[in-house]
């Protein structure tokens, strides 16, 4: 009986010690303010974009069988901490370009994006009753914006800011843009829906809202995918599948419904 | 086989190529045409696949999202508190900037209407919240607009997925039909090949073969109908020419055989012969139980016949006295050349009685017989015959008391007939 314990302890202790190979992600700093009101949103609305990410990597990682290492840094640090091959995955809903391209492999398509201006209703006022008419993107003139550093919203704004005269803020996290904004430092910041719908819904009522259309033309929008080092295709077949797997079973679904309200982000 | 006339001559090899041949095109411009209908059906279903599915999927998600867009709008006209309104008019918006609904143009611009409208019926509520009752009929009118673009989106995506569904089925009909086609062709050309084998091949075979089992020297060689097959002829012409070997055989094979059983000069059987013929006529003659009697004859005198008139007379001599033997003697007896000038004989069926009455006439014959020499003149031999029963002992015995009874006969003087029975009631006395 003492010999058979003894076989058992043997045995377990060597399946502790057994490494699990692990999955390093990168994820985008986490924007959630401390909340100073209640959510508007009520049950459905738990968490950033960043924190959806974060549950769909994980949810990626149980696929994949492997350990999750989970970083969070700023957007502009993920995609060189992919290229260095400082980590494996990374999550910031990116959009796909052949500069990137060039950088990092892309997965399959996770959601769909679309960019968008946030003013305070002050100066959405303001600029409308200057220009004559709503205010769009591709209309606005002698603005001050603030954007993410590294993506494809600053971008834009770099390639029409001579013409445009805009003044464009380039700030490591979107929390930080929407502060330049609250602040008035800004007249408006050009974001990602999904992303700065998470933020404005816990925004003070009144305060900030999107303005203009949804645009997805410019490099602003389309299909946004993970990020993962380049040539190494077993890793992007294996979370690829993972992502059509989570897709068929309904669990991507599941969470998107979780932080969004709706069903589908595609 | 008379419609396939015009092949005649042809080779069967070759004729079979060409079968072949036109076969193996029809079967491939077949095969060749279900590949294209196939190719066609694996494009559409990869199209379905890869871009009517995904793109009906896409309708049906911006149907959804159109209809999610107007149940928020009818719930920021419903909602009881501020809160549950800007809650409303977020989802709104979100589904207003989503990709799925700013790429299809009408859906953007109605959804566009639509948050526009709304907005600026919440910032108005905020001093009069009287302006729902006032914009409600609007809103209504916005609602039915979109309403009836939801349903014409899914429309949209179910006629695309219809169209394609259409296109497939109608090639894998086509597909199927070509396919009947082929295997109809295949089914032609097997019962075409097999006619073919049957008239060409296995009836000529058949033929052959009754043929060859029936080849014999006593039958005439066999005819054939003319074949068509090249091959066919020149197996038939080998078997004609099989059968005149056989024939030439059968005659070399007799001469051969008269050649080993019959003595040169006289025509008689020689002794060998003579020895294993009269043999088997007395097993038989002494299985039956049947009377048989055995003779040895001598010329008198021949050896001084030869020196007197030579080798050549004595030759004669030999062969006129075989002449005259075979013409007295009966049809079954046997007789031949022993050797020399010594002859042996079987009397079948005769007793020694018998034998000895017709042993006696025929030397009697022998007697009165005038033979020519080469050189005109005349001689008379006689001579002096032995004969044994034979059914009851073995051919040597009944042949060695033959030749005792026969020097017998040369002892008493010659020309006469002496039977073995005599010898011993002689020797007895």
């Amino acid at each position: 009986m003492r010999r058979f314990l003894l076989f058992f302890a043997v045995l377990f202790s060597a399946a502790l010690s057994a490494e699990t190979p692990a999955l390093r992600v990168a994820l985008g700093s986490h924007d959630v303010l401390p909340p100073r009101v209640e959510s508007l949103h009520g049950a459905s609305r738990s968490g950033s974009l960043a924190e959806f990410n974060e549950e769909l990597a994980r949810e990626i990682c149980r696929r994949l069988k492997v350990r999750c290492v989970v970083s969070s840094m700023p957007f502009a640090e993920i995609l060189p901490g992919v290229e260095a091959q400082r980590y494996d995955l990374g999550f910031g809903n990116y959009l796909r370009t052949p500069e990137r391209e060039k950088r990092v492999a892309f997965s399959d398509p996770i959601l769909r994006s679309s960019s968008r201006l946030i003013g305070s209703r002050e100066s959405i006022r303001r600029f409308a009753s200057r220009e004559g008419q709503d205010v769009a993107i591709e209309r606005l003139r002698r603005a001050r914006l603030s954007v993410v550093g590294a993506t494809q919203q600053e971008a834009y704004l770099n390639s029409v800011a001579t013409a445009q005269e805009l003044t464009v803020s380039a700030t490591k996290t979107m929390s930080e843009a929407f502060a330049l904004l609250r602040e008035g430092k800004v007249d408006f910041a050009l974001l990602p829906v999904l992303s700065a719908y998470t933020l404005l819904s816990a925004e003070p009522d009144g305060g900030l809202e999107f303005v203009g259309p949804g645009v997805t033309q410019f490099g602003l929008g389309g299909t946004v995918h993970l990020i993962m080092p380049r040539d190494d295709d077993g890793l992007r077949k294996a979370v690829n599948e993972a992502i059509a797997g989570l897709r068929a079973d309904g669990t991507y679904h599941r969470i998107v419904r979780r932080f969004f309200p709706l069903s589908s982000l595609d | 086989m008379n419609a396939f006339g015009h092949l005649r001559g042809l080779r069967a090899g070759r004729i079979f190529l060409w079968l072949a041949v036109v076969f193996v095109l029809c079967f491939g411009l077949m095969v060749a045409l279900v590949v294209i209908d196939q190719q066609r059906v694996v494009e559409a279903s990869s199209r379905l696949q890869d871009q009517t599915v995904p793109e009906i999927i896409r309708y049906q998600r911006l149907a959804r999202n159109l209809e999610q867009l107007r149940q928020e709008g009818e719930r920021v006209f419903a909602a009881s508190t501020p809160q549950a309104r800007q809650q409303a008019m977020f989802v709104v918006t979100l589904v207003a900037s989503h990709p799925s609904v700013l790429e299809h143009r009408e859906a953007a611009e109605a959804a566009r209407q639509t948050e526009r409208f709304l907005a600026d019926v919440i910032r108005r509520s905020l001093n009069d919240e009287r302006v729902f009752v006032a914009s409600f009929e609007e809103w209504q009118r916005l609602s039915a607009r979109l309403g009836i673009l939801v349903d014409d989106v899914s429309i949209q995506g179910i006629n695309l997925a219809s169209k394609d569904l259409g296109d497939v089925s109608a090639t894998m009909k086509l597909a199927r039909i070509k396919l009947i086609a082929a295997l109809f062709v295949v089914g032609v050309f097997l019962i075409i090949f097999m006619v073919l084998l049957r008239a060409h091949l296995i009836h000529p075979l058949q033929r052959i073969d009754r043929a060859l089992s029936g080849l014999s020297v006593e039958q005439p060689p066999p005819a054939f109908e003319p074949s068509s097959m090249v091959e066919i002829q020149a197996v038939e012409e080998a078997i004609g020419e099989l059968h005149a070997s056989l024939v030439q055989n059968e005659e070399a094979r007799l001469a051969l055989e008269s050649l080993a059983n019959k003595d040169g000069l006289t025509g008689l059987m020689n002794r060998r012969h003579f020895m294993l013929t009269a043999d088997a006529e007395l097993q038989r003659a002494q299985r039956y139980r049947r009377p048989v009697t055995v003779g040895m004859a001598d010329l008198d005198h021949f050896k001084n016949l030869n020196d007197t008139y030579g080798h050549a007379a004595g030759d004669t001599v030999l062969r006129a006295f075989a002449a005259l033997m075979q013409e007295t003697m009966r049809q079954s007896d046997l007789v031949c050349r022993y050797g020399g000038e010594e002859f042996a004989f079987v009397f079948p069926e005769s007793g020694l009685e018998e034998a000895t009455r017709l042993a006696e006439r025929f030397r009697a014959t022998c007697a009165d017989h005038d033979i020519r020499l080469p050189d005109g003149r005349m001689v008379r031999v006689t001579l002096s015959i032995g004969l044994a029963d034979a059914s009851a002992c073995a051919l040597e015995v009944a042949l060695k008391h033959a030749d005792e009874a026969l020097y017998d006969a040369k002892r008493q003087g010659r020309n006469r007939v002496v039977t073995a029975g005599e010898l011993r009631a002689e020797t007895g006395r």
